[in-house]
């Protein structure tokens, strides 16, 4: 329940005081503290002190003295990816303790109860913790037509999160649909998809962007929440810098060969099966910004390029209208049709011809007279 | 507007349109030229005029590149001679030859084709660019040069200029993030290809007709090319 501290309700379970300080460095380690500066960090000056530097210090003291943080998970047009990622993700150890920070007071996919009655205990949630609870937005949002296109309970999605949003101590979009309109925005967009910062804009909507999102970006960030009661930094698409500093291009294990001119030219041919790097195949790695290739996935098993596939760029805005997935980055967005270069040639040909002909006759006329 | 936002127009409506207006620019151009029509030919050939042409072509691109001082432009100015040919050959190297430009032609017209390492196409570029430094320098300094020099002569030189030295600063990932030196690149290249039909780089393109019909005059005259 919400209203013992984290450290109580670990003790409850068994958590020894051994394991509550591993799980501190774990977050730590999650949050990406151990590499940031304290003043980077955003931390509260009311836990600078005790920290003395030491983040994991911090964060011993915060989970010590804080309360549960209450989460309300909305699901608009989404596929439940998000949540399945955050849900089977990271290392049993880190998952149940990152969970045991938090009550989720609401999910539509997690929750037991359904219907009028989740709905309604989504209420009482929002109530009792007005001003406290995190906001976590699975999904992007309809907006055309009145928000017809996706309705809970009878209310556009729309309006569930401008009331979710309006009561929320903070605001995270998780996922690329949720974060910048995903899939559902991508041309023609029929739904009039939106991001929550495009609707949310008198709060910080933190934008843990991804396809899915790495689930220990998402959980790291709630649990920075949890504990230090702060949002981390941001970058300019208001995406944590921890996990979204660097491009995956930065990061990866294939760059050497970028820098050789080594590359695969299909996904069957020796510079694939030598793990060549993936740029002519349509890696969108240099320009997209995620942890993939550090964090990886499935407990840092492996990520998509590992594994031969090149990079999506499903971090980043737009990312499905930014070019075909298999084609080369360079590749123009627009290109036109034979027809339309067609057109402009003939008529450029057109009025060459016309100003020739005009051009000749005034010469004709000019003689004539003369 | 973040820089992903500005490369997405860079590398869609905008190129979309510097494209078009480039080659309806070039279709223009070229056909109020063809269309003025020739005057009548009253004399007997002396010799083939498709043997000319053919034989122009072969020289200008075989023969004369390598033997540069037979010629009297080399001889008159090497410095011109040597800086021009080295900005061509990396403009060639660069376009054709790099990786990234050959995915764009694919993308285009459907057809790739085997690149040259990244250093390689790297040192090319820097080569691309210091010769149209010096050649500016010179352009500046020559007296000949000076007189003849213009607006349209230096505009020229900077529309050119910009993508190469921002496709070099995105290459060695120079003055920002990936996405923002990209854009800056796109943007430069779709001014460039506006900027072609309204000036002599377009060059490029007419280049072959004017060689064409010198070289079919050549022949006709059976004047040793």
């Amino acid at each position: 329940m919400p209203d013992e501290t984290i450290k109580q309700g670990l003790a409850k379970q068994g958590v020894s005081r051994r394991d509550f300080l591993k799980l501190s460095g774990l977050l730590a380690a999650a949050m990406g503290l151990h590499a940031a500066p304290v003043e980077a960090s955003g931390l509260p000056v009311s836990l600078n002190a005790p920290a003395s530097g030491y983040q994991e210090q911090a964060i011993l003291h915060a989970i010590e003295t804080k309360q549960r943080l209450p989460v309300i998970w909305l699901e608009f047009q989404d596929c439940t990816g998000c949540t399945e990622a955050v849900s089977r993700s990271v290392s049993p150890s880190l998952g149940n303790l990152v969970l045991n920070t938090l009550t989720i007071e609401y999910h539509e996919t997690l929750s037991a109860a359904a219907g009028f009655q989740v709905e309604q205990a989504k209420k009482d949630a929002m109530e009792k913790y007005a001003g406290q609870y995190v906001l976590v937005v699975e999904g992007s949002i309809p907006t055309d037509n009145d928000g017809a296109y996706c309705v809970i309970g009878g209310r556009s999605a729309v309006d569930i999160l401008k009331e979710a949003a309006a009561g929320a101590a903070a605001i995270i979009a998780v996922g690329n649909c949720a974060a910048y309109g995903g899939l559902p925005k991508a041309k023609p967009n029929p739904t009039g998809a939106k991001g929550v910062w495009e609707l949310i804009t008198d709060k910080a909507v933190v934008n843990i962007s991804g396809c899915p999102a790495i689930p220990e970006a998402t959980t790291g960030v709630i649990a920075h929440f949890a504990v230090f009661g702060t949002l981390p930094k941001l970058d300019k698409l208001n995406r944590p810098l921890t996990f979204y500093g660097k491009t995956v291009h930065d990061r990866c294990l294939r760059r050497p060969f970028y820098e050789a001119g080594k590359f695969a030219l299909s996904f069957d041919d020796e510079g694939a099966r030598e793990g060549y790097c993936l740029y002519k195949l349509g890696c969108k790695g240099p320009t997209t910004y995620n942890a993939c290739a550090t964090i990886k996935w499935d407990q840092g098993l492996s990520f998509p390029i590992q594994s031969g596939h090149p990079c999506l760029g499903c971090s980043e805005p737009n990312f499905w209208d930014g070019g075909g997935f298999y084609e080369g980055q360079s590749a123009p967005l627009d290109r036109p049709t034979i027809t339309a270069v067609g057109a402009a040639i003939g008529a450029g040909a057109a009025l060459g011809i016309g100003t020739a002909l005009v051009n000749q006759s005034k010469k004709k006329a000019k003689k004539g007279e003369s | 507007m973040s820089s992903q936002a500005v490369l997405e127009f860079a590398r869609g409506p905008f190129f979309y349109f510097a494209l078009l207006f480039m080659l309806f620019g070039l279709a223009y151009r070229l056909f109020s030229v063809i269309s003025l029509g020739w005057s009548k030919d009253r004399v007997v050939p002396m010799g083939s005029k498709s043997k000319g042409v053919v034989v122009t072509f072969l020289k200008a691109f075989l023969i004369w590149p390598f033997i540069p001082w037979v010629k009297n432009t080399f001889n008159r100015n090497p410095l011109i001679y040597i800086g021009g040919g080295l900005f061509h050959l990396s403009l060639f190297v660069v376009v054709i030859l790099g990786t990234p430009h050959m995915l764009v032609w694919k993308s285009l017209i459907g057809l790739g084709w085997p690149t040259l390492p990244l250093p390689v196409v790297d040192w090319m570029a820097a080569v691309g660019i210091i010769a149209m430094v010096i050649l500016l320098i010179n352009r500046r300094i020559h007296p000949v040069l000076k007189l003849i020099s213009g607006p349209a002569e230096f505009f020229a030189w900077l529309f050119v200029f910009l993508p190469m030295i921002t496709g070099y600063m995105m290459t060695h990932h120079i003055g920002g993030s990936y996405e923002a030196l990209y854009a800056r690149h796109m943007i430069t290249v779709d001014v460039l290809m506006i900027w072609i039909p309204l000036s002599r780089i377009s060059h490029f393109v007419f280049y072959f007709f004017s060689r064409a019909i010198h070289g079919q005059e050549f022949g006709k005259r059976g004047v040793a090319v």
